[in-house]
């Protein structure tokens, strides 16, 4: 029998669709890494809430599918930015990363997970939603080989791609990009040069928030959205996150990418049964031979 | 301009600045030395705002800007010019200018001023495209000097501008803190080049173990066997003394 390469052309289609989705999850933890130097362990809540969010809006509210995205953007930013500032802000203001006050937010980041996870079971029970969604208007694209791909897969790379682009721009060529950037690197020196560094904080948990809750409202209509959702969602985007390089855009992206396509090649030659373990092979095969991740620079080490 | 009443701060449970008390007046240069680790940076950060004060207070313009926030007295006009090794490695030459500018909205003034600096500081012109890591060191000493002068300050506080510096290229950033405060910027030095630093200003202060030491015009303080002796420590004096006689 010989090797069947549309079907591998296949799998890596589909690997690389919902790496970038696991992608833009990383974006989010890496962006919230080198702002506020903490580990968020509660950002696959983010992204759980943000699927409900959505999901509420188009089934229940009724909007169609892009208002509901966008929706579930901008309400799970604001729930973001609240359990920011109100929880996470006294701890991140004694000094993240390294210090014993890192070591209790990633506690409290922990805590927040299983806290809103019960909040979330609360409000919407524990049975798997299934996310309808009218997507008939969007294209099914056609690869030689027989190879059909879904249109939630086509709208799910389209809008990663374009979510990232704009965070790209946002970053490189705006104003407020440039102080989120100086407000990563050095909080003092942001301070100094007049930038409202605690507005930028929320500012960026914001945006990582919005990312999350996107990456949610896309993942949807391929799966159903339940209460646990996040637990894996998140071990997975860790796995990109590192894998990339933690605290690198464009290696949170590749990282994504990569665990994707990992993941699916491996369910489909290894063993399906074990999907959700090829990540983190991939993650031990990259610790092993570059530790900082494929994109990382040297261990940022903060006094 | 800036006044300092009896300051006291430190960090956590350690206080380093026990009662400082310093005047700078409009328009002049004043220049505020000490050995390391004496509180000379904690004075800076406390008058920017970066620490609290645990007592005293700090009037700028005649406002009291001790329960500010650092970006709120920055906006007064009040700027901290930062030590060189904190430019933005990561950013060009050009995005630090801007930077500095940030709480300005009067998009052409600030284009004007950007010439202004590059006009202060030529290689700045050349190196805008690049990233400021790849500065040499006195190339990054006037980056962030320009990156303060970006933000159109009234008082410009300089945190060691000479250190680490070859004399030639200390001689040349001098001469353009000369040049800046010709146009109307009150400077605060705070330096290690005694000599430097007393050449350039009008006033100095001497800090030591988190009190003004002494004070007096700067030519006075130049030719005063009392400031050098408190700058190599007394036992160091004392066996220079001893091994003379």
């Amino acid at each position: 029998m010989s090797f069947d390469y549309s079907s591998l052309l296949a799998f890596i289609i589909f690997g690389v669709t919902i790496g970038v989705v696991y992608g833009i999850v990383a974006l989010g933890i890496s962006l919230i890494y080198s702002g506020l130097d903490i580990v968020h362990f509660a950002h696959g809540e983010m992204y759980m809430f943000g699927a409900f969010f959505g999901l509420v809006l188009a089934h229940n509210v009724g909007v169609p599918y892009p208002i509901a995205l966008i929706g579930a953007m901008v309400l799970t930013a604001l729930l973001g930015m609240a359990v920011e500032r109100v929880f996470y802000r006294r701890l991140t203001r004694a000094g993240g990363g390294y210090t014993v006050a890192g070591m209790g937010m990633i506690i409290c980041g922990f805590g927040m997970s299983v806290a809103l996870v019960n909040v979330a079971y609360f409000i919407w029970g524990a049975e798997a939603e299934p996310f309808r969604a009218n997507l008939d208007y969007i294209p099914r694209l056609s690869f030689p080989g027989d190879i059909e791909v879904p249109e939630s897969y086509v709208l799910t790379a389209i809008i990663s791609v374009a979510l990232m682009a704009a965070l790209h721009y946002f970053l490189r060529h705006t104003k407020t990009g440039l102080a989120v950037r100086a407000v990563a690197h050095n909080k003092d020196i942001a301070y100094l040069m007049g930038i409202n560094v605690p507005l930028m904080i929320s500012l960026i948990f914001g945006l990582a928030c919005a990312l999350a809750a996107a990456a949610g409202v896309l993942i949807g209509p391929m799966q159903s959205v339940q209460v646990e959702m996040g637990y894996l969602m998140l071990m997975k985007a860790f796995a990109a996150a590192v894998v990339g390089g933690f605290g690198s855009l464009p290696g949170a992206i590749l990282g994504g990418v990569m665990v994707g396509v990992f993941e699916n090649l491996g369910a489909a030659y290894i063993s399906p049964s074990h999907k959700d373990i090829y990540a983190f092979l991939l993650l031990i095969l990259v610790l092993m031979f570059k530790p900082s991740g494929l994109l990382g620079v040297e261990a940022k080490v903060k006094a | 301009m800036l006044q300092i009443n009896d300051v006291h701060a430190g960090y956590g449970n350690l206080k380093i600045l026990r009662g400082v008390n310093m005047q700078v007046p409009t328009g002049g240069i004043v220049t505020l030395l000490g050995g390391n680790g004496t509180g000379k940076s904690t004075l800076l950060k406390a008058v920017s705002g970066l620490i609290p004060l645990m007592e005293g207070e700090v009037l700028f313009d005649g406002v009291a800007i001790s329960k500010m926030k650092p970006h709120e007295r920055m906006r007064l006009g009040l700027v901290q010019v930062t030590q060189a090794k904190e430019a933005y490695p990561a950013m060009t030459v050009e995005e630090n200018l801007v930077l500095g500018a940030y709480t300005r909205r009067d998009r052409a003034r600030t284009l004007a001023d950007l010439e202004r600096v590059f006009e202060f500081f030529p290689v700045l012109r050349e190196r805008r495209k690049q990233l400021s890591g790849t500065l040499s060191g006195g190339e990054v000493q006037m980056l962030v000097i320009g990156r303060g002068l970006m933000a159109k300050p009234k008082m410009l506080m300089l945190d060691e501008p000479s250190a680490a510096l070859a004399p030639k290229v200390v001689l040349e950033i001098f001469a353009n803190i000369n040049r800046i405060a010709k146009t109307g910027v009150t400077i605060l030095v705070v330096e290690q080049n005694v000599r430097m630093a007393l050449i350039l200003a009008q006033y100095g202060y001497i800090i030591r173990d988190g009190v003004i030491m002494m004070e007096g015009e700067a030519k006075k303080l130049i030719s005063d066997p009392a400031v050098k002796e408190s700058f190599l420590g007394g036992s160091v004096a004392n066996t220079a003394k001893a091994l003379r006689n």
